[in-house]
């Protein structure tokens, strides 16, 4: 951003705003991250905490919205102050959803929990740690208003992609091998596509980053590996 | 046919811009107001002109119907193009001109005279009525459309100086009107005015784009928002910025205009 406002105290709803987004960021990163660990230490108790966590971001989405409100119905932003407004209304909106999904894997994890651990847990952990740095490396590139690491981080969604893909057919493959393991796995296939979906997520906050440090959206064609919709696996093979 | 496609497709390319302005320079005596200015209006579409107090802004509406030839020491040099022609032309009659370039000023100013003489002044004088009918006709229909008739008609010949400050300014633009004009510039024509009559006028600049060429000089962004079409940015005499007006209020290319518009200029 060039020098301050006349009015300084526009400066300072516009840095409330972008604090809030970097908080709650903030949080859904950590929300992700206990998920996961949640999983792979089958810590019941962990699981719990992160859905009791999911409130707080509820509560600071809330907050982002009033305070964007109050500016466009107040202040008439316009140029980059209406584009940091703008996005903070859809980057609050799309970091809600990612505290989401890490609350429903954590849901997900009492009840593999309440079985014995027959089927793998294979990839996620990965995959979450992969998705994990997406999220701060966004958060950074949001902080910094840095539209190259923002262009960076778009273009790691593919990764993830071909992770859950390798994921999707493991699982199947490993249901059909053991029948017995179709509900864990379907749990842990849920919770794959709940990580890819942050991935996505990521995607989409990191073009409303670019968008709002260059006023214009990525002109390349969104990098796209999410496969296991047309996937099918021959039981023969299996 | 063919030679009727050619002649129909070059009308079309000639008609859509309306003013072209060629490295326009102005001085009051020493003062160097404008900076080589070179910008065109498009035919049938609202131009806002935007900029601190000193830009400019309002030196450049005035030259172009030539309200500046008023002023003591004041010299323009470069090319402004009506249709095609210089209007500082030798040929040029700036009475004329200033018919075909209406203008409406801040401050609502009509004549100490009657609503219906206020309008039909510029028609007599300009000779554009053959009888009585013709003249209550073109001040009625000026009237009507500038969105005052309903307002006025059981009271023509009340005094215009009675009417409220939105009303005058009404008047005065139904005044411009009455000369048909094909352009008409507006000098902060809002900033005298109520929200109510400020709406009238905006909404009445909508309506009147369909005809006339419109170019208007304003303080509120909101209002250049609301009523433009194209966006012109001046500072320190020059154009800083020109573009549809969406763009510059939502991502200007200059830094000079996002400090202006977002109210960072220091």
């Amino acid at each position: 951003m060039s020098s301050g406002h006349i009015v300084k105290s526009f400066d300072e709803e516009l840095a409330r705003v972008q604090n809030a987004i970097v908080e709650m960021g903030g949080i859904a990163e950590i929300q992700l991250e206990a998920a996961v660990r949640s999983l792979a230490e089958r810590n019941t108790e962990l699981a719990l905490k992160t859905i009791e966590g999911d409130k707080a971001v509820d509560a600071l989405e809330h907050r982002i919205d009033d305070m964007a409100i109050k500016m466009l119905a107040l202040r008439s932003p316009v140029a980059d102050d209406l584009r940091i407004v703008i996005s903070g209304l859809k980057i609050a909106s799309l970091l809600e959803r990612v505290a989401d999904y890490a609350a429903n894997i954590s849901k997900r994890v009492i009840a593999l929990n309440s079985a014995p651990a027959i089927a793998p847990i294979s990839s996620i952990p990965r995959m979450g740690e992969l998705v994990r740095r997406m999220i701060a490396d966004t958060l950074t590139a949001y902080s910094n208003a840095d539209a190259t690491l923002a262009y960076d981080v778009w273009a790691r969604d593919q990764e993830v992609d071909q992770l859950y893909n390798s994921m999707f057919r493991e699982l199947l493959t490993f249901m059909m091998e053991d029948p017995r393991s179709i509900t864990s796995c379907t749990h842990l296939i849920f919770m794959a596509k709940n990580i890819e979906r942050i991935g996505d997520h990521m995607t989409n906050i990191a073009e409303i980053i670019i968008y709002q440090v260059t006023g214009d959206m990525p002109k390349e064609p969104r990098p796209k590996g999410d496969k296991t919709s047309v996937t099918m696996i021959d039981p023969k093979e299996g | 046919m063919q030679a009727e496609t050619n002649l129909m497709s070059d009308a079309a390319m000639a008609e859509d811009i309306v003013i072209e302005t060629q490295d326009v320079n102005v001085f009051y005596g020493d003062n160097h107001a404008l900076r080589g200015v070179s910008l065109d209006i498009p035919k049938h579409q609202v131009m806002a002109l935007i900029g601190p107090s000193g830009c400019g802004k309002s030196t450049y509406l005035r030259c172009l119907n030539r309200m500046n030839d008023t002023v003591e020491g004041c010299r323009v040099v470069g090319k402004i193009l009506l249709d095609g022609i210089d209007i500082y032309g030798p040929q040029v009659d700036e009475v004329l001109l200033r018919a075909r370039v209406g203008m409406v000023f801040q401050k609502p100013n009509p004549f100490p005279k009657s609503i219906y003489d206020n309008v039909a002044y510029g028609p007599r004088i300009h000779g554009l009525a053959a009888n009585k009918d013709e003249l209550d006709e073109i001040v009625l229909t000026s009237l009507e459309k500038a969105g005052l008739l309903k307002e006025v008609q059981d009271r023509l010949h009340s005094s215009g100086t009675g009417l409220s400050g939105g009303q005058q300014q009404r008047l005065c633009i139904a005044r411009a009107l009455a000369v048909r004009p094909e352009i008409i510039l507006m000098d902060e024509p809002c900033s005298a005015l109520d929200p109510i009559a400020t709406a009238k006028v905006e909404e009445l600049i909508d309506e009147l784009k369909e005809n006339y060429t419109i170019i208007i000089v304003t303080h509120s962004m909101q209002q250049a928002a609301r009523v433009s079409q194209r966006t012109a940015f001046f500072h320190l005499g020059e154009i800083v910025e020109t573009g549809p007006t969406e763009q510059i209020f939502t991502s200007p290319s200059d830094e000079r205009t996002q400090g202006y518009i977002t109210g960072r200029f220091g």
